[in-house]
């Protein structure tokens, strides 16, 4: 039984019917007077030097306000390609014109001159010396390399003795390993704890393999879109649907010299973000430029297709990961050697390769990660970035050796996971996380223990971990005449993040949740808020609704002592009124006659304000078991059972959590079984949702979610970020089913019929 | 989209004459399921537009006994899915026409726009070819019929000429005892195009396995029949399981698909074989039932 009344309750999201009638207004529901509608122009070619860009036909088209290029970028900052392309779709200039038919005919008649050059799309080919360079960069070391040259440095430093005939070996050795120098390379990260090469050598059984998982796509609903209106005084108003307007407005006022304050960004309702929706170069700069050139507002939105070759999806991955443990089920030792398609520009998830790791005591670590270049665009975040595809391999992996010591893939899991007060490897100590639990119960759920299977037939089961981000963020409350609360903030709901910041301040204030209401501001009005990416609502905006509720008791009870001439510390406020604690008689005040009162004393109305910065968060862990059936004959995987589990900490909201856990669930499903973006010497192959396929609610069986609720110390009730850990899993959890199924284990995502036919052939079935 | 001209006749006669005027500058819509896509996407550009909406008598669905089924060109994908006797007696077209887009894309996209589209990878192709379709065409000079095998020519072209307008498809009168199933290979369990799609249909004389016809879609430039596979069904009785696959590989060998993003030739051919063998097991269990 729960000690609150309205947080841990699924109570109705305050969206909820905006949302269902249509009511809520997006980007693309946004109309300005006078408004012009822009179109970019876009390379039609992966690599290639531009000679020449021609406007003049396109200018003379009637309807036509404005074309920009790099040219009109007065900070110098790169918004348009000027002398080189790098991937089809990157934007050249833009078009601003009365009507979208028009812009798109301008856009079209826009002539560009180019001089073509190889393609690189494949980040093993791209690492190699032969291939074509997208940048001027330096070449970097493989690891085998960066060892040798880190022992050279050692012997050439010491002094005490003469190391010359092993330097002259070294260097030797360092030369000849002429397929560990890298070209192409946009970043890269190194982490070591203990010595792999030892644990290799102690284990009973070492398993390597190659994964590859490809780029996908976050797929949000609602494509780009934004309406800038820049006035005379040089006044910049954006309308924007995007999970950090507060991002928005530095990132346009960074790349085009506007000063902060001379932007306002008004904060649409938003289409879906997954992590995609917080720069500024997609739509939001085009528009501003064309807006301050031809002094009326315009709309720049992207099409699907626009969407697929010049979004900023997920970065695919290959990862050469190697894993050694002893017979009865320790793991020793894990390195992991991960190259990381980044596209034309530095920015890949490499950081995260580190998660590769897991929740278990591997006492020796070894991770070398590189972003690559490559003909395609950009990429950015998606839900728990990086995590799913490092994920996929450390748990393929785990599933592999299990298999082959014969042991239980949930014993074996439990056997290795950290505790508290574990070393992290590379890390620091644990924190007090349900790692076990979280596992136990989605076996328990599953029906894992007694599991059956028909011919065909296979179980599969993986975890997954993520850390909820943090950020800074304000909320201002007040309360009305009439009881009522009004929170003001300017962070964006993203699925259900409203919710339970009313949530939090009704069981503060003891009122009933739907006397609480939302107000969201723009940049202009709204205290700062961190964007709604990295599982960070919840957790932020949630511990600053907390603190700002709590504010605002203090001025409610500092009020009610001067009406019920007591003092503070004899006053409760509970079920929406303050009550006197030790008086003969009882005597009580109602918010709302507090409120009243507060307009004729001096203290005046009734506000609080929250203001949070940062906190330490606390891991979760999403565990998942999958049931499914392949058709030998076509390859084709029938999901039949899925469960999902997730250490929330504490669900503030079940039926939102559950929606999370579902949501990332599905969302992994897909990058497991279908989704992929295909790129050729063309570039983007499958630009939309014919040949990208994202699934329909008939491609699985309802996901059974389980809550688990290990309480964070720092989280707002000991709640934790939830969005993004349950798609972490999900990739591992389909391939390892799909083994159990047929035999054959397919290290290449995603697990297409065609590929599930081959596998069987290869292994003679 | 590029700006076009936009007509809605109420004759064929006229639509006919418009076409043929504006001959290659000119496109029909009927659902506009594909059309409209294709002018989004720049991918088709018509100077004109002539919408059949306002043509009586294009729509709709009849069956008698004696003559067989009616379908007119403008007939929804829906209409033919939850039509009783499609689904009872002509089994394949309902199937076909159900794996066709989403409901909300059935209830625009019609049967006339399907074939007519000539997409290789047609649902409603395979399943026209195994029931003997004839297709009515009408123009300002009258009305022709061609049998559904010699409609396509190739990818997006038939025979139909300058001005000629799908109006009809006709069935001959499906016997109780006869059967018929269409299969489509896919990754998504709705709203997918056809990886391999193919359509069986038999009758049952007395026991034998007769008038055999197999279709496939998405394995060559036009849907085909898999004429070998037909033979082979026809000649033996019982049909036993090692006819069944002699017969599907025989339908994979006639079967000439391409590789693409979407799949390998050689995946290709072997789910031909496999959907040849479910889908004439299933057509005579339906005939037998």
């Amino acid at each position: 039984m729960s000690e609150y009344s309205v947080v841990g309750k699924s109570v109705p999201r305050v969206d909820a019917l905006d949302k269902v009638t249509g009511a809520a207004q997006y980007g693309a529901d946004v109309h300005r007077p006078g408004m012009l509608y822009g179109k970019i122009v876009r390379s039609k070619h992966p690599h290639a030097y531009i000679r020449g860009i021609d406007t003049s036909e396109a200018e003379k088209l009637p309807g036509v306000r404005a074309i920009v290029t790099q040219a009109d970028v007065k900070t110098g900052r790169s918004v348009f390609a000027t002398d080189k392309v790098l991937y089809v779709g990157e934007p050249i200039a833009a078009v601003a014109a009365t009507d979208p038919d028009i812009a798109e005919e301008a856009a079209e008649l826009v002539k560009i001159d180019y001089e073509e050059l190889p393609v690189v799309q494949d980040v093993l080919e791209a690492i190699k010396p032969s291939t074509p360079r997208l940048h001027n960069d330096d070449t970097k070391d493989g690891p085998a390399r960066r060892v040798i040259k880190a022992r050279l440095k050692k012997l050439s430093d010491d002094e005490s003795q003469d190391h010359s005939a092993e330097i002259e070996e070294l260097t030797a050795k360092f030369e000849s390993l002429e397929d560990e120098v890298y070209y192409n390379i946009s970043a890269e990260t190194h982490t070591e704890a203990g010595d792999v090469e030892k644990g290799f050598a102690e284990s009973d059984i070492v398993v390597e393999d190659t994964y590859v998982v490809p780029r996908v796509h976050q797929t949000y609903m609602e494509p780009h879109v934004s309406i800038a209106e820049a006035d005379s005084s040089g006044k910049v108003t954006v309308w924007a649907s995007t999970q950090g307007p507060f991002a928005i407005r530095s990132g346009v006022a960074g790349t085009l010299g506007i000063p902060l304050t001379q932007i306002n960004v008004i904060p649409t309702t938003m289409g879906g973000g997954f992590g995609g929706r917080f720069g500024v170069a997609l739509t939001h700069v085009p528009a501003v430029l064309l807006s301050q050139k031809t002094g009326r507002p315009v709309r720049v939105q992207m099409t699907r297709e626009e969407e697929f070759v010049d979004g900023r999806p997920a970065p695919g991955c290959v990862i050469k990961l190697k894993t050694g443990a002893t017979n009865d089920g320790r793991i020793l030792a894990r390195q992991a050697l991960a190259f990381w398609d980044s596209g034309s520009v530095s920015g890949a998830s490499i950081g995260s390769t580190i998660r590769v790791r897991g929740v278990y005591k591997i006492p020796n670590l070894k991770v070398d990660a590189y972003g690559v270049y490559t003909n395609k665009s950009g990429t950015t975040a998606y839900r728990a970035p990086g995590t799913p595809q490092v994920a996929y391999a450390g748990e393929s992996q785990l599933d592999e050796i299990a298999r082959k010591i014969g042991m239980d893939g949930v014993e074996f899991r439990l056997k290795n996971m950290r505790e508290e007060g574990d070393q992290i490897p590379a890390g620091a100590k644990e924190p007090k996380v349900g790692y076990k639990e979280t596992l136990k119960a989605v076996a328990d759920a599953a029906g894992w223990w007694n599991r059956e299977k028909g011919p065909n037939q296979g179980w599969g089961v993986a975890i997954g971990d993520w850390t909820n981000g943090c950020g800074p963020g304000g909320i201002y409350i007040s309360v009305h005449e009439d009881g009522s609360v009004r929170i003001f903030h300017g962070s964006i709901d993203i699925t259900g993040t409203d919710t339970a910041i009313a949530q939090i301040v009704a069981e503060v204030l003891t009122v009933p949740y739907e006397q609480v209401t939302i107000t969201r501001g723009d940049t202009d009005s709204a205290p700062y808020a961190t964007g709604s990416g990295g599982s960070v609502v919840t957790f932020t905006m949630g511990n600053t609704a907390k603190l700002a509720a709590e504010d605002t008791c203090q001025r409610i009870l500092a009020l009610a002592a001067e009406r019920l001439n007591t003092s503070a510390d004899n006053l409760e406020l509970k079920d929406g009124k303050v009550s006197v604690l030790v008086q003969d008689p009882p005597r009580s005040i109602s918010l709302g006659e507090l409120a009243a009162y507060s307009l004729s004393t001096t203290g005046g109305p009734i506000v609080g304000k929250g203001s949070f910065a940062r906190k330490p968060s606390t891991p979760a862990l999403a565990a998942q078991i999958a049931k499914v059936e392949v058709d030998p004959e076509t390859g084709n995987v029938r999901v039949l059972k899925m469960v999902s589990s997730q250490d929330v900490g504490f669900a503030i909201n079940p039926m939102a959590v559950e929606g999370q856990i579902e949501g990332g669930t599905v969302q992994g499903y897909a990058w497991a079984m279908m989704e992929e973006m295909q790129y050729d010497e063309k570039g983007n192959v499958n630009p939309g949702f014919v040949d990208y396929r994202v699934p329909t609610s008939a491609d699985l069986p309802t996901v059974q979610s389980v809550i688990v609720e290990v309480p964070a110390p720092n989280g707002p009730f000991g709640a934790k970020g939830v969005g993004e850990p349950p798609i972490t899993p999900t990739l591992a959890t389909m391939a390892n089913a799909v083994v159990d199924a047929i035999g054959v284990r397919i290290t290449e995502l995603p697990i297409k019929p065609e590929k599930v036919i081959d596998a069987l052939k290869q292994n003679g079935k | 989209m590029r700006n076009f001209e936009f007509f809605e006749p109420t004759t064929v006669e006229e639509a006919s004459s418009l076409l043929a005027q504006y001959n290659g500058k000119a496109r029909l819509l009927a659902g506009g399921t594909d059309l409209i896509i294709g002018m989004k996407a720049r991918t088709e550009m018509p100077e004109y537009v002539i919408s059949l909406e306002n043509i009586p008598g294009l729509d709709g669905i009849t069956y008698d006994e004696g003559s067989g089924l009616r379908v007119g060109a403008m007939t929804k994908m829906r209409a033919l899915e939850t039509d009783a006797i499609i689904r009872d007696r002509y089994t394949a077209l309902a199937e076909g026409a159900a794996e066709v887009g989403s409901i909300q894309i059935r209830h625009l996209a019609t049967l006339g726009g399907n074939i007519g589209h000539a997409s290789p990878a047609a649902d409603a192709a395979a399943a026209l070819l195994v029931l003997d379709a004839q297709v009515q065409i009408g123009s300002a000079d009258g009305q022709r019929t061609v049998p559904i095998d010699a409609l396509f020519t190739g990818p997006g072209t038939t025979v139909l000429e300058p001005g000629e307008i799908i109006t009809a498809f006709e069935f001959p009168p499906r016997p109780a005892n006869s059967g018929s199933q269409y299969l489509k290979q896919k990754i998504r369990e709705v709203m997918d195009l056809a990886f391999v799609g193919v359509a069986s249909a038999v009758t049952l004389n007395d026991g034998a396995v007769e008038n055999t016809r197999i279709g496939l879609a998405a394995v060559a430039p036009t849907p085909i029949r898999a004429t070998e596979a037909e033979g082979i069904i026809n000649r033996y009785h019982p049909v036993t399981k090692e006819i069944l696959e002699q017969a599907a590989e025989a339908a994979s060998a006639q079967s000439r698909p391409i590789s693409d993003l979407r799949c390998s030739a050689e995946y290709r051919r072997q789910i031909v074989g496999v959907l040849t063998r479910r889908t004439v097991q299933t057509a005579i269990n339906r005939a037998q039932s």
